[in-house]
């Protein structure tokens, strides 16, 4: 049987820090360059997101087993408010058609999930309101900023209601096994006064799943297709839809999962290399072979369906593997009915993301300027939520998007890379220090 | 090759290129005869130093008002400034220096079998293009400064021309970054294919710190800014000064030192004075290696203003010290310096935030000290050697 294929599309935009002074400390409180931000999103939605958006409305009319997934960051969607109404409504028309799942994350784009729990429980659900209110949806699957995850941030969000979450299927904790399948992050139970507390105030009533399923990127499939597609060195090149999905079939599992940024299309991948005439043959093919593209929420629910033990060509794996789960219950005496089947554990005790050849958190949180630049953010915390001054409240989670502190990054200045390509600005070091009169400046706002 | 300035007896950036070139061409087995118009260089290793001898040393002994560095107005100043043994290889007249030591040149060389002939700059050049005539032998020429750069361009027109016809006759041009590789191509109409960039390499090594002094006029805890430079347009020391008054405004504890001497001394102490930084800018007079490595150590942030530099190799040896430093982005070291910011030269206002930044902060200050030896390691004179010994194999061949 072929396995399912799970498309996923970030989408975000940063709000860019303008060329602050120090002399504009105490005396602007607007951070932002709002005319490059403009720029880049409208630079964006012509190359990207109306585009891509026009057709995926048009193959998700024409292909009934053709599901897609977005999460939307809420700076994203301010920007749309903002930049861009003509793209907020072409997400609209996306989702109105019933086959595209919108996915939960932090409001702001920020790692809040690794420096403070009651901030990143009041951004995730500052998210799922936005996305309720615009789009009607109740969000139940989590996604983490630039896929950060660890066995923590699973069970938080477990606890926040979510069935499911996405990870990076890291190498170094799949050890050999697959990625195109569900897997659990190991029981445990987080103390109560200082998790559950903490959350049920943001996610009131909710009633946590007993457990939270793990879909991970198949990162190499995903990144044939956001990063290698138009690399005329690669062995692959050129990708078409025929080959791309060949692979994806002798790769095997219940579902190939391709999380890839939506700016893929149009923008990293330019429009004159192909992309969307690959992007637009592929749902035909998967459709005359039979392989159906479903929301992770789907992917789930086919899983709980059964779906796992009608796995083809890993079905004699699968049996070693039931044997030796119900040896282990036996073992353990499990609490679990004989019925439910038990997952392989992912066991990120570190925190890792998506991002870089590390797929850890050193694209922001690796080097001194980094370091300084979030724990004096952070700590700013308790006094600028004690302000109870909502602009203040804003501002400093403005400061908090991710990009701010991967701008910062150094790890391979000196060679001209990805960060590079991606930063708005000259260097690292001109991104901290536009970071840190912002951040000078709120203090000033604060005393 | 073709040299014209060799430590001990250099002024500026080319004598310490040419040394640093010379030495990673030999690390790297290429034998060097070196031509200078003056005996006194520091020899190394099997390096073959030809210089004229006591009957020519005559002709070219000729005291001069032009320089390589500077306008013949800030000759004088200059001078000054130099210790007497060293007047000699910039004399009064550079234009017959020059001619009696091209004319010497081919004669002194015409027992070497040479494979492939080198010149810096343009006092060398023609002594390069009838040496390479003589030898039937390709020609490099190698830019370390164009006049342009010196004069903010406004060429002495002579110069400019010599520049020129030394870019044209060379089989290959060698610019020590691609900024100046842009002059050459926007401003002397060179084609881009003649010319390959090969960035000056790191001098400097690294020694035990030098001793920290502290000298009077420094009390504890005052930051310090510097620029260490000749005092010339071309180094920028007036914008360094307006940055300071702009630094001085926020923070008057900060004090600024102008290391190095040239002919707009006069002027510039006058400007401070005008921007009321009397009292906290020094003027420390050319300084020796020792004393720039221990300013270079003290200072909290290293200031290169420069309007137009071809390289830069100040500050290389700041960030060999550790110092965080702020470069302008009109050089070719800025090419190659990531942990520094980078600024245009007329935007003082930039230049003196970054520094408030450096110096408010001190993770950013830790960030650039950090990674500063990255650079120095990656930029080695044997390594840039190498790119030369690859460019004069396709010459040969």
């Amino acid at each position: 049987m072929n396995p399912n294929i799970c498309l996923y599309f970030q989408v975000h935009q940063p709000y860019r820090i303008k060329d602050l002074r120090i002399t504009n400390i105490g005396q602007d409180s607007k951070y932002f360059d709002e005319q490059k931000n403009r720029e880049v999103f409208r630079k964006v939605a012509e190359k990207c997101y109306l585009p891509a958006n026009a057709l995926m409305l048009e193959l998700l009319g024409k292909y009934p087993d053709f599901h897609i997934a977005y999460s939307l960051s809420g700076v994203f969607l301010e920007q749309c408010e903002e930049y861009g109404e003509d793209v907020l409504e072409s997400f609209k028309k996306l989702t109105d058609t019933g086959k595209v799942e919108l996915l939960a994350e932090t409001y702001y784009h920020s790692l809040s999930a690794v420096q403070s729990l009651p901030e990143f429980c009041e951004q995730v659900s500052l998210h799922c309101k936005k996305i309720e209110e615009i789009f009607g949806q109740k969000p139940r699957i989590f996604r983490n900023t630039e896929l950060i995850f660890n066995n923590e941030i699973a069970h938080i969000a477990r606890m926040m209601g979510f069935r499911g979450t996405l990870a990076e299927g890291a190498d170094h904790i799949l050890q050999g096994r697959t990625p195109n399948e569900p897997y659990v992050p190991p029981e445990f139970y987080l103390p109560k006064e200082h998790y559950w507390d903490v959350i049920s105030k943001h996610f009131p009533g909710v009633i946590p799943p007993k457990k939270i399923l793990v879909l991970l990127k198949n990162y190499k499939l995903s990144d044939d297709v956001a990063f290698r597609f138009s690399d005329k060195s690669w062995v692959g090149f050129p990708l078409n839809a025929e080959t791309f999905t060949d692979w994806i079939t002798s790769s095997g599992g219940h579902s190939i999962n391709l999380f890839m940024d939506y700016e893929t299309f149009g923008e990293h991948q330019w429009e004159d290399t192909g992309i969307f005439d690959f992007l637009r043959s592929l749902p035909e093919i998967w459709q005359k072979r039979g392989i159906r593209a479903l929301t992770p929420s789907q992917i789930l629910d086919e899983w709980e369906h059964g779906a796992r033990s009608e796995k083809g060509n890993e079905h004699l794996q699968k049996e070693v593997k039931s044997i030796l789960s119900l040896l282990s219950k036996l073992w353990k005496k499990s609490k679990q009915s004989d019925s439910e089947y038990q997952e392989e554990t992912f066991d990120a005790h570190l925190p890792i993301s998506w991002a870089d050849t590390e797929r850890d958190l050193s694209a922001w949180k690796g080097n001194d300027i980094q370091h300084a630049a979030l724990q004096d953010l952070y700590d700013l915390e308790e006094l600028v939520k004690a302000s109870g001054d909502e602009e203040l409240v804003r501002s400093w989670r403005l400061l908090q998007t991710s990009d701010h502190f991967y701008y910062m990054c150094t790890k391979y200045w000196n060679d001209g890379d990805v960060h590079k390509y991606f930063s708005p600005y000259d260097s690292p070091y001109e991104a901290y220090r536009r970071f840190s009169h912002a951040l000078c400046d709120l203090r000033s706002r604060l005393s | 090759m073709f040299g014209w300035e060799y430590p001990p007896m250099h002024l500026g950036g080319l004598g310490v290129a040419c040394q640093g070139l010379v030495r990673g061409l030999m690390k790297n087995g290429v034998k060097v005869t070196l031509v200078l118009p003056n005996p006194d260089a520091e020899i190394d290793g099997d390096m073959e130093v030809i210089s004229p001898n006591s009957e020519m040393l005559k002709n070219i002994h000729v005291t001069s008002a032009l320089s390589p560095y500077d306008s013949a107005q800030a000759y004088y100043e200059k001078m000054k400034g130099v210790p007497r043994e060293q007047q000699n290889i910039y004399g009064e007249d550079l234009g017959q220096a020059i001619e009696n030591y091209t004319a010497a040149s081919v004669e002194m060389t015409k027992n070497v079998r040479p494979d492939v002939l080198h010149c810096h700059d343009w006092m060398t050049y023609e002594a390069g293009v009838r040496a390479a005539n003589y030898h039937q032998k390709p020609l490099v020429a190698h830019i370390h400064a164009t006049e342009l750069d010196r004069t903010h361009f406004n060429p002495n027109k002579w110069i400019f021309e010599r520049e020129r016809w030394g870019f044209e006759k060379a089989d290959k041009i060698i610019a020590v970054s691609n900024y100046t590789k842009n002059i050459l191509v926007s401003h002397y109409g060179i084609s881009p294919e003649n010319i390959s960039v090969v960035h000056n390499g790191n001098n400097v090594t690294r020694d035990k710190q030098p001793d920290n002094i502290q000298s009077e006029y420094r009390t504890d805890h005052t930051p310090m800014v510097l620029f260490l430079g000749r005092l010339t347009l071309q180094k920028g020391p007036n914008q360094f000064l307006e940055m300071a008054a702009e630094i001085h405004r926020i923070r008057p504890d900060v004090q600024f030192v102008i290391a190095g001497d040239g002919g707009m001394l006069g002027e510039l102490i006058e400007n401070s004075v005008k921007l009321g930084l009397q009292g906290n800018v020094i003027f420390a007079g050319r300084v020796s290696n020792k004393e720039a490595q221990k300013l270079f150590a003290q200072a909290d942030c290293f200031v290169m203003p420069s309007l137009s530099e071809p390289f830069g190799l100040v500050a290389l040896e700041a960030i060999e010290q550790g110092t965080p430093v702020i470069l302008s982005k009109q050089s070719g070291v800025s090419e190659v310096v990531g942990p520094a910011f980078k600024v245009d030269f007329w935007d003082t206002a930039k230049m003196a935030d970054c520094v408030l930044t450096v110096l408010r902060e001190a993770p950013l200050a830790n960030q650039l000290r950090s990674e500063s030896s990255h650079v120095l390691q990656k930029l080695t004179w044997e390594h840039q050697a190498m790119n030369v010994r690859s460019l004069y194999h396709e010459l040969i061949n």
